[in-house]
Protein backbone atom coordinates (compact mmCIF):
# COMPACT_ATOMS: atom_id res chain seq x y z
CA UNK A 1 0.00 0.00 0.00
CA UNK A 2 3.00 2.29 0.33
CA UNK A 3 4.07 2.13 -3.30
CA UNK A 4 4.04 5.06 -5.65
CA UNK A 5 2.00 4.38 -8.77
CA UNK A 6 4.11 5.46 -11.72
CA UNK A 7 3.13 6.17 -15.31
CA UNK A 8 3.18 3.04 -17.47
CA UNK A 9 1.62 1.56 -20.57
CA UNK A 10 -1.88 2.14 -19.18
CA UNK A 11 -1.45 5.59 -17.66
CA UNK A 12 0.53 8.49 -19.04
CA UNK A 13 -1.01 11.55 -17.39
CA UNK A 14 -3.20 12.62 -14.49
CA UNK A 15 -6.78 13.80 -14.75
CA UNK A 16 -8.04 16.07 -11.98
CA UNK A 17 -11.76 16.08 -11.38
CA UNK A 18 -14.31 17.23 -8.82
CA UNK A 19 -15.40 14.00 -7.16
CA UNK A 20 -18.36 13.27 -4.96
CA UNK A 21 -19.40 16.28 -2.87
CA UNK A 22 -16.94 18.34 -4.93
CA UNK A 23 -13.97 16.67 -3.31
CA UNK A 24 -10.80 17.42 -5.32
CA UNK A 25 -9.86 14.09 -6.88
CA UNK A 26 -7.31 12.66 -9.27
CA UNK A 27 -6.90 9.56 -11.39
CA UNK A 28 -4.43 8.35 -14.01
CA UNK A 29 -5.55 8.30 -17.65
CA UNK A 30 -4.44 7.06 -21.00
CA UNK A 31 -6.34 8.24 -24.04
CA UNK A 32 -5.93 6.32 -27.29
CA UNK A 33 -7.39 7.45 -30.60
CA UNK A 34 -7.88 4.14 -32.38
CA UNK A 35 -7.63 3.50 -36.09
CA UNK A 36 -11.36 2.75 -36.20
CA UNK A 37 -12.04 6.33 -35.09
CA UNK A 38 -13.07 5.45 -31.55
CA UNK A 39 -11.48 6.81 -28.41
CA UNK A 40 -10.42 4.36 -25.75
CA UNK A 41 -9.88 5.78 -22.29
CA UNK A 42 -8.19 3.91 -19.45
CA UNK A 43 -8.84 5.50 -16.05
CA UNK A 44 -6.50 4.28 -13.33
CA UNK A 45 -7.19 4.38 -9.60
CA UNK A 46 -4.07 5.80 -7.99
CA UNK A 47 -5.04 5.11 -4.37
CA UNK A 48 -3.03 7.30 -1.99
CA UNK A 49 -2.06 9.67 -4.78
CA UNK A 50 -5.77 10.41 -5.21
CA UNK A 51 -6.89 12.78 -2.44
CA UNK A 52 -10.59 12.28 -3.11
CA UNK A 53 -13.16 10.00 -4.69
CA UNK A 54 -12.02 6.64 -6.11
CA UNK A 55 -12.63 5.93 -9.79
CA UNK A 56 -15.16 3.15 -9.16
CA UNK A 57 -17.35 5.26 -6.90
CA UNK A 58 -17.53 8.09 -9.42
CA UNK A 59 -17.19 6.16 -12.62
CA UNK A 60 -20.21 7.50 -14.51
CA UNK A 61 -19.62 11.22 -13.83
CA UNK A 62 -15.88 10.71 -14.37
CA UNK A 63 -16.42 8.98 -17.71
CA UNK A 64 -18.68 11.87 -18.71
CA UNK A 65 -16.12 14.47 -17.65
CA UNK A 66 -13.28 12.79 -19.54
CA UNK A 67 -15.42 12.38 -22.66
CA UNK A 68 -16.31 16.06 -22.60
CA UNK A 69 -12.65 16.93 -22.00
CA UNK A 70 -11.53 15.06 -25.12
CA UNK A 71 -14.56 16.26 -27.09
CA UNK A 72 -15.69 12.79 -28.02
CA UNK A 73 -19.18 11.42 -28.69
CA UNK A 74 -20.70 8.65 -26.54
CA UNK A 75 -21.04 6.24 -29.46
CA UNK A 76 -17.30 6.54 -30.19
CA UNK A 77 -16.16 6.17 -26.61
CA UNK A 78 -14.80 3.10 -24.82
CA UNK A 79 -14.06 3.34 -21.12
CA UNK A 80 -11.84 0.96 -19.15
CA UNK A 81 -11.28 1.10 -15.42
CA UNK A 82 -7.85 0.02 -14.22
CA UNK A 83 -6.62 -0.75 -10.73
CA UNK A 84 -2.85 -1.20 -10.62
CA UNK A 85 -0.99 -3.90 -8.77
CA UNK A 86 -0.09 -2.63 -5.31
CA UNK A 87 2.16 -5.62 -4.65
CA UNK A 88 0.09 -6.44 -1.61
CA UNK A 89 -0.28 -9.90 -0.09
CA UNK A 90 -4.01 -9.33 -0.43
CA UNK A 91 -5.58 -10.26 -3.74
CA UNK A 92 -7.89 -7.24 -3.59
CA UNK A 93 -4.97 -5.11 -4.66
CA UNK A 94 -3.95 -7.11 -7.71
CA UNK A 95 -4.06 -5.44 -11.10
CA UNK A 96 -7.51 -5.50 -12.72
CA UNK A 97 -9.11 -4.11 -15.84
CA UNK A 98 -12.85 -3.70 -16.36
CA UNK A 99 -14.65 -2.41 -19.39
CA UNK A 100 -17.43 -0.17 -18.16
CA UNK A 101 -20.62 0.17 -20.17
CA UNK A 102 -23.14 2.88 -19.43
CA UNK A 103 -26.50 4.17 -20.52
CA UNK A 104 -26.47 7.62 -22.07
CA UNK A 105 -29.00 9.94 -20.45
CA UNK A 106 -29.22 13.29 -22.16
CA UNK A 107 -25.72 14.56 -21.59
CA UNK A 108 -24.36 12.18 -19.00
CA UNK A 109 -23.53 8.55 -18.45
CA UNK A 110 -25.56 6.61 -15.89
CA UNK A 111 -26.02 3.01 -14.78
CA UNK A 112 -22.44 1.64 -14.99
CA UNK A 113 -21.88 -2.07 -15.64
CA UNK A 114 -18.46 -3.67 -15.31
CA UNK A 115 -17.00 -6.56 -17.34
CA UNK A 116 -13.63 -7.97 -16.26
CA UNK A 117 -10.94 -7.99 -18.95
CA UNK A 118 -7.55 -9.68 -19.11
CA UNK A 119 -4.46 -7.65 -19.81
CA UNK A 120 -4.20 -9.35 -23.21
CA UNK A 121 -7.73 -8.26 -24.07
CA UNK A 122 -6.93 -4.69 -23.03
CA UNK A 123 -3.77 -4.64 -25.14
CA UNK A 124 -5.81 -5.82 -28.13
CA UNK A 125 -8.43 -3.15 -27.51
CA UNK A 126 -5.71 -0.51 -27.37
CA UNK A 127 -4.59 -1.52 -30.85
CA UNK A 128 -8.10 -1.02 -32.18
CA UNK B 1 -34.02 27.22 21.65
CA UNK B 2 -34.72 23.56 22.41
CA UNK B 3 -32.63 21.21 20.28
CA UNK B 4 -33.49 17.51 20.48
CA UNK B 5 -30.40 15.46 19.62
CA UNK B 6 -31.06 11.77 18.97
CA UNK B 7 -28.82 8.74 18.61
CA UNK B 8 -31.01 6.04 17.00
CA UNK B 9 -31.10 2.49 18.29
CA UNK B 10 -30.03 -0.57 16.33
CA UNK B 11 -30.43 -4.30 16.72
CA UNK B 12 -27.49 -5.93 18.49
CA UNK B 13 -25.81 -9.08 17.26
CA UNK B 14 -27.52 -12.28 18.26
CA UNK B 15 -25.87 -14.30 21.04
CA UNK B 16 -23.23 -11.77 21.99
CA UNK B 17 -22.64 -9.94 25.24
CA UNK B 18 -24.57 -6.70 25.01
CA UNK B 19 -23.14 -3.48 26.33
CA UNK B 20 -23.65 0.15 25.47
CA UNK B 21 -20.96 2.80 25.41
CA UNK B 22 -21.67 6.52 25.56
CA UNK B 23 -21.68 7.61 21.91
CA UNK B 24 -18.93 9.85 20.63
CA UNK B 25 -20.41 11.67 17.62
CA UNK B 26 -23.16 13.47 19.56
CA UNK B 27 -20.78 14.76 22.26
CA UNK B 28 -18.35 16.05 19.65
CA UNK B 29 -21.22 17.77 17.86
CA UNK B 30 -22.59 19.20 21.13
CA UNK B 31 -19.26 20.91 21.82
CA UNK B 32 -19.75 23.16 18.78
CA UNK B 33 -23.41 24.04 19.41
CA UNK B 34 -23.85 27.67 20.50
CA UNK B 35 -24.48 28.35 24.19
CA UNK B 36 -27.99 29.75 23.73
CA UNK B 37 -29.20 26.30 22.58
CA UNK B 38 -30.69 23.98 25.17
CA UNK B 39 -29.66 20.43 24.15
CA UNK B 40 -31.87 17.47 25.13
CA UNK B 41 -30.02 14.29 24.16
CA UNK B 42 -31.58 10.84 23.83
CA UNK B 43 -29.55 7.70 23.18
CA UNK B 44 -32.32 5.44 22.05
CA UNK B 45 -30.24 2.34 22.87
CA UNK B 46 -30.56 3.01 26.59
CA UNK B 47 -33.77 5.03 26.95
CA UNK B 48 -37.11 5.42 25.27
CA UNK B 49 -37.48 8.18 22.71
CA UNK B 50 -40.65 10.21 23.08
CA UNK B 51 -41.49 12.00 19.87
CA UNK B 52 -43.55 15.11 20.55
CA UNK B 53 -43.78 18.78 19.67
CA UNK B 54 -41.46 19.96 22.46
CA UNK B 55 -38.29 20.61 20.45
CA UNK B 56 -37.79 23.59 18.17
CA UNK B 57 -35.20 21.79 16.07
CA UNK B 58 -34.20 18.12 15.82
CA UNK B 59 -30.77 16.62 15.14
CA UNK B 60 -30.10 12.96 14.39
CA UNK B 61 -26.56 11.69 14.81
CA UNK B 62 -25.78 8.34 13.20
CA UNK B 63 -22.60 6.31 13.39
CA UNK B 64 -23.57 2.92 11.98
CA UNK B 65 -25.19 1.79 8.79
CA UNK B 66 -27.56 -0.26 10.96
CA UNK B 67 -28.86 3.00 12.46
CA UNK B 68 -29.86 4.76 9.28
CA UNK B 69 -33.28 3.24 8.66
CA UNK B 70 -34.32 3.91 12.25
CA UNK B 71 -32.92 7.44 11.97
CA UNK B 72 -34.93 8.07 8.82
CA UNK B 73 -38.12 6.76 10.50
CA UNK B 74 -37.63 9.11 13.46
CA UNK B 75 -37.07 12.04 11.12
CA UNK B 76 -40.21 11.22 9.15
CA UNK B 77 -42.26 11.35 12.35
CA UNK B 78 -40.82 14.69 13.48
CA UNK B 79 -41.27 16.20 10.05
CA UNK B 80 -44.94 15.17 10.11
CA UNK B 81 -45.17 17.29 13.26
CA UNK B 82 -43.69 20.19 11.32
CA UNK B 83 -40.26 20.02 12.95
CA UNK B 84 -37.08 20.67 10.98
CA UNK B 85 -34.58 17.80 11.10
CA UNK B 86 -30.84 17.90 10.46
CA UNK B 87 -28.70 14.76 10.16
CA UNK B 88 -25.00 14.36 10.86
CA UNK B 89 -22.42 11.75 11.74
CA UNK B 90 -20.45 9.05 10.01
CA UNK B 91 -23.30 7.04 8.55
CA UNK B 92 -25.06 10.21 7.40
CA UNK B 93 -21.97 10.75 5.26
CA UNK B 94 -21.97 7.13 4.09
CA UNK B 95 -25.67 7.29 3.15
CA UNK B 96 -26.00 10.98 2.31
CA UNK B 97 -28.21 10.80 -0.78
CA UNK B 98 -30.73 8.46 0.85
CA UNK B 99 -30.70 10.46 4.07
CA UNK B 100 -31.52 13.66 2.18
CA UNK B 101 -34.90 12.12 1.32
CA UNK B 102 -35.80 12.18 5.02
CA UNK B 103 -34.09 15.39 6.08
CA UNK B 104 -34.51 19.13 5.96
CA UNK B 105 -30.76 19.32 6.06
CA UNK B 106 -27.73 17.03 6.13
CA UNK B 107 -24.34 17.94 7.50
CA UNK B 108 -21.36 16.32 5.80
CA UNK B 109 -17.91 16.60 7.29
CA UNK B 110 -16.54 17.64 10.67
CA UNK B 111 -18.41 20.15 12.84
CA UNK B 112 -15.79 22.30 14.52
CA UNK B 113 -16.41 25.97 13.77
CA UNK B 114 -19.47 25.28 11.63
CA UNK B 115 -22.56 24.93 13.80
CA UNK B 116 -23.02 28.55 14.92
CA UNK B 117 -23.81 29.52 11.33
CA UNK B 118 -26.12 26.55 10.86
CA UNK B 119 -28.17 27.35 13.97
CA UNK B 120 -28.33 30.94 12.76
CA UNK B 121 -29.65 29.69 9.40
CA UNK B 122 -32.29 27.71 11.29
CA UNK B 123 -33.33 30.79 13.27
CA UNK B 124 -33.69 32.75 10.02
CA UNK B 125 -35.59 29.85 8.43
CA UNK B 126 -32.81 29.61 5.83
CA UNK B 127 -31.58 26.09 6.54
CA UNK B 128 -29.68 24.67 3.55
CA UNK B 129 -30.41 21.20 2.22
CA UNK B 130 -26.74 20.23 2.41
CA UNK B 131 -23.87 21.61 4.45
CA UNK B 132 -20.95 20.09 2.64
CA UNK B 133 -17.57 20.30 4.37
CA UNK B 134 -16.25 16.98 3.06
CA UNK B 135 -13.25 18.59 1.40
CA UNK B 136 -12.70 21.19 4.11
CA UNK B 137 -11.59 19.53 7.33
CA UNK B 138 -11.24 21.97 10.23
CA UNK B 139 -7.98 23.11 11.75
CA UNK B 140 -7.19 20.43 14.35
CA UNK B 141 -6.42 23.21 16.86
CA UNK B 142 -10.18 23.81 16.90
CA UNK B 143 -10.93 20.27 18.07
CA UNK B 144 -11.39 20.89 21.77
CA UNK B 145 -13.00 18.84 24.53
CA UNK B 146 -16.24 17.08 23.64
CA UNK B 147 -19.36 18.10 25.56
CA UNK B 148 -20.14 15.01 27.65
CA UNK B 149 -22.50 16.99 29.87
CA UNK B 150 -25.33 16.10 27.47
CA UNK B 151 -25.04 12.41 28.44
CA UNK B 152 -27.19 10.83 31.15
CA UNK B 153 -24.15 9.11 32.58
CA UNK B 154 -25.97 6.72 34.91
CA UNK B 155 -27.37 4.93 31.86
CA UNK B 156 -23.90 3.66 30.92
CA UNK B 157 -23.37 1.42 33.95
CA UNK B 158 -23.73 -2.34 34.14
CA UNK B 159 -24.34 -3.58 37.69
CA UNK B 160 -22.41 -0.66 39.13
CA UNK B 161 -19.51 -0.86 36.64
CA UNK B 162 -19.05 2.21 34.50
CA UNK B 163 -18.44 1.73 30.80
CA UNK B 164 -15.48 3.34 29.08
CA UNK B 165 -15.87 6.81 27.59
CA UNK B 166 -14.95 7.32 23.94
CA UNK B 167 -12.24 9.75 23.03
CA UNK B 168 -10.24 10.61 19.92
CA UNK B 169 -6.75 11.96 19.45
CA UNK B 170 -6.57 12.03 15.65
CA UNK B 171 -8.63 11.83 12.47
CA UNK B 172 -8.07 10.51 8.97
CA UNK B 173 -5.89 7.66 7.82
CA UNK B 174 -3.09 7.22 5.31
CA UNK B 175 -4.22 3.71 4.40
CA UNK B 176 -7.05 2.53 2.22
CA UNK B 177 -7.93 -0.78 3.83
CA UNK B 178 -10.31 -3.03 1.98
CA UNK B 179 -13.35 -2.95 4.33
CA UNK B 180 -12.81 0.57 5.72
CA UNK B 181 -14.44 3.90 4.78
CA UNK B 182 -12.19 6.23 6.75
CA UNK B 183 -10.51 7.36 3.55
CA UNK B 184 -13.90 8.81 2.50
CA UNK B 185 -14.96 9.97 5.95
CA UNK B 186 -11.82 11.51 7.35
CA UNK B 187 -9.61 11.98 4.34
CA UNK B 188 -6.47 10.28 3.11
CA UNK B 189 -4.19 12.24 5.40
CA UNK B 190 -3.43 11.58 9.05
CA UNK B 191 -4.53 14.56 11.15
CA UNK B 192 -3.42 14.33 14.74
CA UNK B 193 -4.77 16.70 17.37
CA UNK B 194 -2.13 18.88 19.00
CA UNK B 195 -0.97 17.13 22.17
CA UNK B 196 -2.01 20.06 24.39
CA UNK B 197 -5.57 19.71 23.07
CA UNK B 198 -5.59 15.97 23.85
CA UNK B 199 -4.31 16.53 27.38
CA UNK B 200 -6.81 19.35 27.91
CA UNK B 201 -9.69 17.01 27.12
CA UNK B 202 -8.35 14.00 29.01
CA UNK B 203 -7.77 16.12 32.11
CA UNK B 204 -11.43 17.14 32.12
CA UNK B 205 -12.78 13.59 31.85
CA UNK B 206 -13.98 12.10 35.11
CA UNK B 207 -13.92 8.55 33.73
CA UNK B 208 -10.60 6.79 34.28
CA UNK B 209 -11.28 4.20 31.56
CA UNK B 210 -11.34 5.19 27.94
CA UNK B 211 -11.63 3.83 24.44
CA UNK B 212 -9.38 5.82 22.12
CA UNK B 213 -11.36 5.41 18.93
CA UNK B 214 -8.68 6.57 16.46
CA UNK B 215 -8.46 4.25 13.48
CA UNK B 216 -4.87 3.46 14.29
CA UNK B 217 -2.16 4.53 16.68
CA UNK B 218 0.47 3.39 14.21
CA UNK B 219 0.62 6.25 11.75
CA UNK B 220 3.15 8.75 13.11
CA UNK B 221 5.81 7.50 15.50
CA UNK B 222 6.96 10.88 16.79
CA UNK B 223 3.42 12.07 17.55
CA UNK B 224 2.51 8.74 19.16
CA UNK B 225 5.50 8.91 21.47
CA UNK B 226 4.69 12.49 22.44
CA UNK B 227 1.07 11.52 23.02
CA UNK B 228 1.91 8.60 25.28
CA UNK B 229 4.50 10.60 27.24
CA UNK B 230 1.90 13.30 27.85
CA UNK B 231 -0.67 10.73 28.96
CA UNK B 232 1.49 9.02 31.58
CA UNK B 233 0.78 11.51 34.41
CA UNK B 234 -2.98 11.30 33.76
CA UNK B 235 -3.05 7.61 34.80
CA UNK B 236 -5.92 6.75 32.46
CA UNK B 237 -6.48 3.13 31.41
CA UNK B 238 -7.44 2.75 27.81
CA UNK B 239 -8.42 0.54 24.94
CA UNK B 240 -7.42 1.38 21.37
CA UNK B 241 -6.92 0.03 17.91
CA UNK B 242 -3.49 -1.06 16.71
CA UNK B 243 -0.42 0.46 18.33
CA UNK B 244 2.83 0.60 16.38
CA UNK B 245 5.09 -2.43 16.81
CA UNK B 246 8.24 -0.53 17.81
CA UNK B 247 9.41 -1.48 21.29
CA UNK B 248 9.92 2.10 22.45
CA UNK B 249 6.36 2.97 21.37
CA UNK B 250 4.81 -0.04 23.11
CA UNK B 251 6.81 0.67 26.25
CA UNK B 252 5.48 4.23 26.37
CA UNK B 253 1.96 3.03 25.56
CA UNK B 254 2.07 0.61 28.48
CA UNK B 255 3.28 3.36 30.80
CA UNK B 256 0.51 5.61 29.48
CA UNK B 257 -2.12 3.06 30.51
CA UNK B 258 -2.69 0.85 27.46
CA UNK B 259 -5.11 -1.79 28.73
CA UNK B 260 -5.96 -3.75 25.63
CA UNK B 261 -5.85 -3.26 21.88
CA UNK B 262 -8.00 -4.36 18.98
CA UNK B 263 -5.59 -6.07 16.60
CA UNK B 264 -6.64 -7.39 13.21
CA UNK B 265 -5.69 -11.05 12.84
CA UNK B 266 -5.81 -11.76 9.14
CA UNK B 267 -3.62 -14.84 8.77
CA UNK B 268 -1.74 -17.53 10.67
CA UNK B 269 1.72 -16.08 10.13
CA UNK B 270 4.60 -15.74 12.56
CA UNK B 271 4.19 -12.00 12.12
CA UNK B 272 0.78 -12.15 13.81
CA UNK B 273 1.98 -14.63 16.44
CA UNK B 274 4.90 -12.33 17.33
CA UNK B 275 2.73 -9.22 17.24
CA UNK B 276 0.41 -10.69 19.88
CA UNK B 277 3.34 -11.87 21.99
CA UNK B 278 4.93 -8.43 21.76
CA UNK B 279 1.79 -6.75 23.16
CA UNK B 280 1.62 -9.32 25.95
CA UNK B 281 5.30 -8.77 26.78
CA UNK B 282 4.39 -5.15 27.59
CA UNK B 283 1.35 -6.15 29.66
CA UNK B 284 -1.10 -5.07 26.98
CA UNK B 285 -3.97 -7.47 26.36
CA UNK B 286 -5.26 -8.18 22.85
CA UNK B 287 -8.73 -8.51 21.42
CA UNK B 288 -8.28 -10.02 17.97
CA UNK B 289 -10.60 -8.70 15.30
CA UNK B 290 -11.18 -11.36 12.70
CA UNK B 291 -12.90 -10.61 9.44
CA UNK B 292 -14.45 -13.64 7.77
CA UNK B 293 -15.53 -14.07 4.17
CA UNK B 294 -12.79 -12.29 2.26
CA UNK B 295 -12.08 -13.50 -1.24
CA UNK B 296 -8.76 -15.01 -0.18
CA UNK B 297 -10.39 -17.25 2.46
CA UNK B 298 -11.60 -20.78 1.86
CA UNK B 299 -13.53 -22.75 4.43
CA UNK B 300 -10.30 -24.50 5.46
CA UNK B 301 -8.54 -21.15 5.84
CA UNK B 302 -11.22 -19.97 8.24
CA UNK B 303 -11.05 -23.15 10.32
CA UNK B 304 -7.25 -22.99 10.45
CA UNK B 305 -7.44 -19.34 11.48
CA UNK B 306 -9.72 -20.18 14.41
CA UNK B 307 -7.36 -22.96 15.57
CA UNK B 308 -4.50 -20.47 15.35
CA UNK B 309 -6.36 -17.96 17.53
CA UNK B 310 -6.64 -20.54 20.27
CA UNK B 311 -2.88 -21.21 20.06
CA UNK B 312 -1.73 -17.61 20.38
CA UNK B 313 -3.57 -16.86 23.63
CA UNK B 314 -5.73 -14.01 22.47
CA UNK B 315 -7.48 -12.42 25.42
CA UNK B 316 -10.68 -11.85 23.44
CA UNK B 317 -11.74 -12.34 19.86
CA UNK B 318 -14.38 -10.54 17.84
CA UNK B 319 -15.53 -12.25 14.67
CA UNK B 320 -17.32 -10.38 11.94
CA UNK B 321 -18.32 -11.17 8.42
CA UNK B 322 -17.39 -8.71 5.73
CA UNK B 323 -20.01 -5.97 5.60
CA UNK B 324 -19.56 -4.02 2.38
CA UNK B 325 -20.25 -0.54 3.64
CA UNK B 326 -20.66 2.17 1.01
CA UNK B 327 -17.49 4.06 0.11
CA UNK B 328 -15.20 1.12 0.79
CA UNK B 329 -13.17 -0.81 -1.76
CA UNK B 330 -15.03 -3.91 -0.60
CA UNK B 331 -18.33 -2.32 -1.62
CA UNK B 332 -16.97 -1.12 -4.97
CA UNK B 333 -15.51 -4.51 -5.83
CA UNK B 334 -18.66 -6.42 -4.91
CA UNK B 335 -20.89 -3.96 -6.78
CA UNK B 336 -18.67 -4.30 -9.85
CA UNK B 337 -19.04 -8.06 -9.66
CA UNK B 338 -22.78 -7.87 -8.90
CA UNK B 339 -22.33 -10.02 -5.77
CA UNK B 340 -24.38 -8.08 -3.21
CA UNK B 341 -27.80 -9.71 -2.78
CA UNK B 342 -29.14 -7.96 0.34
CA UNK B 343 -29.52 -4.18 0.28
CA UNK B 344 -31.38 -3.82 3.58
CA UNK B 345 -29.07 -1.58 5.64
CA UNK B 346 -30.40 -3.08 8.89
CA UNK B 347 -28.57 -6.26 7.91
CA UNK B 348 -25.18 -4.53 7.55
CA UNK B 349 -24.21 -5.32 11.13
CA UNK B 350 -21.13 -7.42 10.31
CA UNK B 351 -22.94 -10.49 11.61
CA UNK B 352 -25.12 -11.21 8.59
CA UNK B 353 -23.86 -12.22 5.19
CA UNK B 354 -25.23 -9.86 2.54
CA UNK B 355 -23.10 -10.88 -0.47
CA UNK B 356 -21.98 -14.00 -2.30
CA UNK B 357 -18.56 -15.08 -0.95
CA UNK B 358 -16.04 -16.28 -3.49
CA UNK B 359 -15.21 -19.72 -2.07
CA UNK B 360 -18.44 -20.83 -0.37
CA UNK B 361 -22.12 -20.12 -0.25
CA UNK B 362 -23.50 -17.25 1.79
CA UNK B 363 -25.24 -19.81 4.01
CA UNK B 364 -21.98 -21.65 4.67
CA UNK B 365 -20.19 -18.43 5.59
CA UNK B 366 -23.03 -17.63 7.98
CA UNK B 367 -22.55 -21.05 9.62
CA UNK B 368 -18.78 -20.53 9.87
CA UNK B 369 -19.34 -17.16 11.54
CA UNK B 370 -21.34 -18.87 14.31
CA UNK B 371 -18.82 -21.74 14.39
CA UNK B 372 -16.02 -19.22 14.98
CA UNK B 373 -17.74 -17.59 17.97
CA UNK B 374 -18.77 -20.93 19.45
CA UNK B 375 -15.35 -22.56 19.01
CA UNK B 376 -13.27 -19.71 20.34
CA UNK B 377 -15.41 -19.27 23.46
CA UNK B 378 -16.14 -22.96 24.04
CA UNK B 379 -13.80 -23.52 26.98
CA UNK B 380 -13.93 -20.04 28.46
CA UNK B 381 -17.07 -18.04 27.63
CA UNK B 382 -16.88 -14.44 26.55
CA UNK B 383 -18.17 -12.97 29.87
CA UNK B 384 -15.44 -14.88 31.73
CA UNK B 385 -12.71 -13.60 29.41
CA UNK B 386 -14.07 -10.06 29.78
CA UNK B 387 -14.10 -10.46 33.56
CA UNK B 388 -10.41 -11.44 33.41
CA UNK B 389 -9.62 -8.26 31.49
CA UNK B 390 -11.56 -6.12 33.94
CA UNK B 391 -9.77 -7.76 36.87
CA UNK B 392 -6.44 -6.83 35.30
CA UNK B 393 -7.35 -3.20 34.96
CA UNK B 394 -8.75 -3.06 38.48
CA UNK B 395 -5.47 -4.42 39.84
CA UNK B 396 -3.53 -1.76 37.96
CA UNK B 397 -5.88 0.96 39.18
CA UNK B 398 -5.53 -0.21 42.75
CA UNK B 399 -1.75 -0.10 42.39
CA UNK B 400 -1.71 3.49 41.16
CA UNK B 401 -4.59 4.73 43.32
CA UNK B 402 -7.07 5.48 40.54
CA UNK B 403 -9.59 2.72 41.26
CA UNK B 404 -13.18 3.93 41.43
CA UNK B 405 -15.35 1.37 43.24
CA UNK B 406 -18.56 0.04 41.75
CA UNK B 407 -21.57 2.28 42.25
CA UNK B 408 -23.57 0.48 44.96
CA UNK B 409 -26.75 2.39 44.03
CA UNK B 410 -26.57 0.93 40.51
CA UNK B 411 -25.70 -2.62 41.49
CA UNK B 412 -29.08 -3.94 40.30
CA UNK B 413 -29.20 -1.82 37.18
CA UNK B 414 -27.88 -2.57 33.71
CA UNK B 415 -27.88 0.30 31.24
CA UNK B 416 -30.80 2.02 32.90
CA UNK B 417 -32.92 -1.11 33.42
CA UNK B 418 -33.39 -3.11 36.61
CA UNK B 419 -31.91 -6.60 36.42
Amino acid sequence: MEINIAFDAYMDRYFDFPGQWDTPSRCGVKIIRRKDGKSLVIATEIYRQNPGTPVTEWVAPLATQIMQHIEEQPENYIFIEHTPDLRSKLTFYDETFDKVDFDWDGGKFINPRWTRLSKVEVDKMMEG
Amino acid sequence: MKFKLIYPKWEKLEGQTIFYLPPHGPVVMAADIPDYVDIDFTDENVEELIIDETPDFVGISMMLTTQVQRGWAIADQYRKLGKKVIFGGISTMLHAEETMLHADSVFLGEVEGRLTDIFEDFRKNELKKVYNFMAKPPDMNLVGPANRDILKKDLYYHKGFRMVDLFHASRGCIYDCYPCAVRYLGGRGFRPRPIYRVVEELSQMDNNRLFIVDNSLALDTAWEKELFKAMIPLKKKWVSHTIEDKDEVLDLAAQAGAWYVYQAVFDTSDYIRNRIKQYHDYGIAVEGTILLGLDNQTEDDIKRLIDFLLEINLDLAEFTVLAPFPHTKAYSDLVKQNRIFDHNWDHYNAGKVVYHPKHMSAERLQELYHYAWDTFYKDEPQPMKMFNLISRVINREMEDGTYQPRRRDLIDVSFGKMV
